[in-house]
């Protein structure tokens, strides 16, 4: 729906003025304090975020044995990590790991609305909220992989994750090829919101 | 039948955008972190596992508010209005009009100061710092609100169970992806113990805890054969209320 943000320059400033409007009749009502906001925020840069997810991708492409842990009991294997407390916190409270493998390939999809792995992932992205990937993820998702740079074989499964109650789904990517060299950290930042949603492949480090 | 509920499967919606960034405009930073901010605040988190203190929380803010009540706002929207806003546009009207109805504010406050925002979109908001309600949002945020309780009764399928999703009829919120609605399917996992969703959807069937089962799909059963592609397998997680014998 690439016109959604095709909208002219008034539509925005009338939004920005109203949330601010909202946000400062709030604060002067005493429904939430001047530094909620900011703590929400706050929330998503240092404690909840890709960057989690990440490590945990890193990690089960090092440690076979961490990765089918991970794939059996996913917040057990997560506590195991060294991350941020709250990795359990809101939207993760029951959250589980799918593998990419040369048979299989998972694609997370929320065609409810934008059910999605705070903890681990941070907040969803436009195009897992576009009612168009949410409308044709589950019907053909192969066509829609296609556009997004993940061509499959037929011969490849394709497992659609529809995430419509409690569990909040991400998907360990394949280890790319020629990355024997790279340590852990290095491998990690590699690793995409998109790769561990299914819509990209991890690339080969050139 | 409300369209919201019947996004999978729609046809002829032309490509995805593939916009990666989570917010596109500044401002929507600002009604997420409303919005999370209430979720912290909720009353209904009295009663959640972590045991928040919501009794002694200062704030003026007495209400229940959860993901439910955000898309009870979404599903109840005209639906070819739904598809014309961007999403936290829609968290913005929705938001904003709950306050209003609530009473909270005025429709007349609310669009005065927006007037004087837009003249001076710089002109500072209000510097009224709450530590609590900056600690509850920690605790939240920490800890969550999850859905899992003991097992009121047992199971009613079982792994490998072949069972058809229930219709129910369409009320203002569901949790039942409406492209599988009478569709058979089979039963992957039965989750253990039992999830309460935040509301009582009514005729639409949750109330209560409940088991949740993983069920597997074969697309051909949801939009048959010439509409499926090869080789691919849909899961849902349904609450048992949505779920029926195949028989």
């Amino acid at each position: 729906m690439s016109n959604l943000f095709q909208y002219d320059k008034d539509r925005e400033a009338a939004s920005a003025a109203k949330v601010r409007a909202l946000e400062a009749l709030l604060i002067e009502k005493g429904v939430i304090g001047s530094d909620s906001v900011d703590t929400v925020l706050g929330h998503f840069e240092s404690v909840a975020g890709p960057f989690n997810g990440a490590r945990i991708v890193a990690r089960a492409w090092v440690d076979a044995d961490y990765k089918r842990r991970l794939i059996e009991d996913t917040p057990k294997a997560i506590a195991e990590l060294d991350l941020p407390q709250g990795m359990d916190g809101a939207e993760g409270e029951h959250m589980i790991a799918v593998e990419n493998t040369d048979t299989v390939h998972n694609l997370i999809i929320c065609t409810l609305c934008s059910c999605y792995p705070w903890p681990i992932l941070g907040l969803p992205p436009y195009w897992y909220k576009d009612p168009v990937f949410r409308a044709r993820g589950v019907r053909e998702p192969r066509a829609v992989l296609r556009e997004f740079g993940v061509p499959l074989s037929d011969d490849v499964e394709v497992k659609v994750w529809d995430s419509s109650a409690q569990i909040r789904w991400f998907v360990v990517p394949k280890r790319p090829a020629n990355s024997g060299h790279l340590s852990e950290e290095q491998l990690a930042a590699l690793v995409t919101p998109e790769a561990m949603m299914g819509v990209a492949l991890v690339p080969t480090p050139v | 039948m409300k369209l919201q509920h019947y996004l999978g499967g729609l046809e002829n919606l032309g490509p995805v955008d593939f916009e990666k960034r989570v917010f596109v405009q500044e401002w929507e930073k600002r009604i997420f972190g409303i919005h999370t901010a209430m979720m912290a605040e909720s009353v209904h988190l009295s009663a959640a596992l972590p045991q928040y203190p919501m009794d002694t929380l200062p704030t003026t803010f007495k209400e229940n508010w959860t993901w439910a009540s955000l898309r009870t706002g979404a599903e109840g929207m005209q639906p070819f209005e739904y598809f014309k806003f961007r999403y936290y546009e829609k968290w913005l009207m929705g938001i904003s009009q709950f306050f209003v109805d609530q009473g909270y504010i005025s429709a007349e406050e609310l669009d005065s100061l927006t007037a004087i925002y837009r003249e001076q979109p710089d002109a500072p908001l209000p510097v009224q710092p709450n530590a609590a309600i900056k600690e509850q949002i920690g605790r939240y945020l920490h800890q969550g609100d999850s859905g899992l309780r003991g097992l009121p009764q047992p199971a009613r399928f079982a792994a490998g169970q072949t069972i058809r999703v229930a219709d129910p009829v369409a009320v203002d919120h569901t949790r039942l992806p409406g492209f599988l609605r009478g569709k058979l399917g089979t039963v992957a996992r039965v989750y253990p113990g039992a999830f309460e969703y935040f509301v009582s959807t009514g005729a639409d069937g949750l109330n209560g805890p409940m088991p949740v089962y993983q069920v597997a799909f074969d697309p051909v059963h949801i939009w048959g054969k010439e509409k499926s592609e090869p080789n691919t397998t849909v899961y849902a997680d349904l609450f048992e209320a949505y779920v029926e014998s195949a028989h």
